[in-house]
This record gives C-alpha cells, sequence and structure tokens, in this order.
C-alpha cells in the first residue's frame, strides 16, 4: 500500500469567531468524514495544527504568525493508505474543508529513513 | 513534552533540474540536520512529498500539478517534540531549505485528532 497525503487549506477567518454550535457542527461533519475514512482502514493519521505559529526564512529573518500576509493557510495534513492518487483524490471529495471554500491537495508520500 | 510540525516550504524549481552531485549533496545536509534533531531524542516521524499532485477546489473542480501557478509548494514536514514553540524553533537553524530560498513553518499540533 502507498502513502497519499492530504492538505487542507482554507482563507485565515481574520476576525470572525465561529459560535459553539457552528464548531459543534463542523467537528461533526470532519468526524464523519474521517469515520468512513478509518471504517475503510485507510487512514493513517494526520496533524490539525495550532494557529500560531513561527516561520524561519533565509538570513536569519523570522515571522510570527505569518497569516496576515498569506491568502491561505494550512489547516492539517492526513495521510491516506491507498494505491492510486486518483483513489486518495476521491475520497478527498467528501472532505467539509470543501464546503467552506478550502482546498484539499494530494500529494504522494516519499519515504524517508 | 509538546508536539509541533515543521513545513518546508519553497519556490517550484520548475525545468531547472539540480544536477545529481547537487542533490547527493543536498541529502547529505538533511540527513546531519535530521540526525541532530534524532540524537536528541526530539524526531517524532516525518514525510517528504512528490512533486506530482492534484488540488481539490470547492464545486469539485480539480487541478492537476499545481504548481506553475503558486509561488511556493510544500516540499515536506516533520514533527518534533518540544517544550514550547520557542524550543521547536530553534532546532530551524541547518535546515537545508533555508540555503535554497526556501523556508520553515513551525506549528503547535492540536492533540488527541483523529
Amino acid at each position: 500500500m502507498k502513502e497519499f497525503i492530504m492538505v487542507f487549506r482554507n482563507a485565515p477567518m481574520g476576525g470572525f469567531t465561529p459560535t459553539p454550535e457552528q464548531i459543534q457542527a463542523v467537528d461533526k461533519q470532519w468526524g464523519d468524514w474521517f469515520a468512513t475514512i478509518i471504517a475503510q482502514g485507510k487512514h493513517g493519521g494526520g496533524y490539525r495544527p495550532g494557529p500560531d505559529g513561527k516561520t524561519a526564512k533565509p538570513e536569519n529573518v523570522v515571522t510570527d504568525g505569518p497569516y496576515a500576509e498569506v491568502k491561505e493557510i494550512l489547516m492539517g495534513v492526513s495521510v491516506l493508505k491507498v494505491e492510486t492518487i486518483d483513489e486518495a483524490l476521491e475520497i478527498a471529495k467528501g472532505c467539509p474543508i470543501l464546503q467552506a471554500g478550502g482546498t484539499v491537495e494530494v500529494r504522494p508520500v516519499i519515504f524517508m529513513n | 513534552m509538546k508536539e509541533f510540525v515543521m513545513l518546508f516550504r519553497n519556490a517550484p524549481t520548475g525545468e531547472n533540474r539540480p544536477t545529481p552531485e547537487i542533490m547527493q549533496e543536498f541529502a547529505k545536509k538533511w540527513d546531519n540536520w535530521l540526525g541532530g534533531i534524532a540524537a536528541q531524542g526530539k524526531f517524532v516521524s516525518g514525510s517528504r512529498l512528490g512533486s506530482e499532485g492534484k488540488i481539490l477546489k470547492p464545486g469539485n473542480v480539480v487541478t492537476d500539478g499545481p504548481y506553475a501557478e503558486v509561488k511556493e509548494i510544500l516540499g515536506g514536514f516533520i514533527s518534533v517534540k518540544a517544550e514550547s514553540l520557542e524550543d521547536a524553533f530553534a532546532m530551524t537553524p541547518g535546515c537545508p531549505i533555508l540555503l535554497l530560498g526556501g523556508y520553515v513553518e513551525v506549528r503547535p499540533i492540536i492533540p488527541n485528532n483523529v
């Protein structure tokens, strides 16, 4: 089985803060979607990074929380254990971020030693 | 110990392929840098991403190999253990992507994710 990664991106929300009900509804959509992937034995783990961060650039330039200057931020990554990129793409079509204006990038993983 | 993810981004190289010698030199630089993190017991896992890919946008719009239209692509990522964002960030000097004009974004991982 090969591995592919899904990269979830969306525009920064800026000053918008969702209500607890909205957060709960979106969490459920994600939970349901992941449950179908897990049920097929194709889930290979993932990360959800928090919104704060720090970026190292060449020449010792450091930027804090770089999100004011970018159009979209990485919201998370998730590994899929499938044979082809098209199979990964079919699974990605159910991702709730697509209903929120975000994107899913699907890429093959090259194993590191 | 908390976990942090380091994202490695760079401009697409396009048709400008590095020579095998340069690739080998950089593979060694990556090994040395990652080895230093691993030697401190702070390396958790990592993935290097292939250059091909597809992007899915709302309304089932799919774009192939999206890299002509973007300024930078994600080349890979690792997760590390550290006490704080500052401690994780302190591991970034020496990352070979900084020698190639790329950058390293360090973000905390929200635990208990599926």
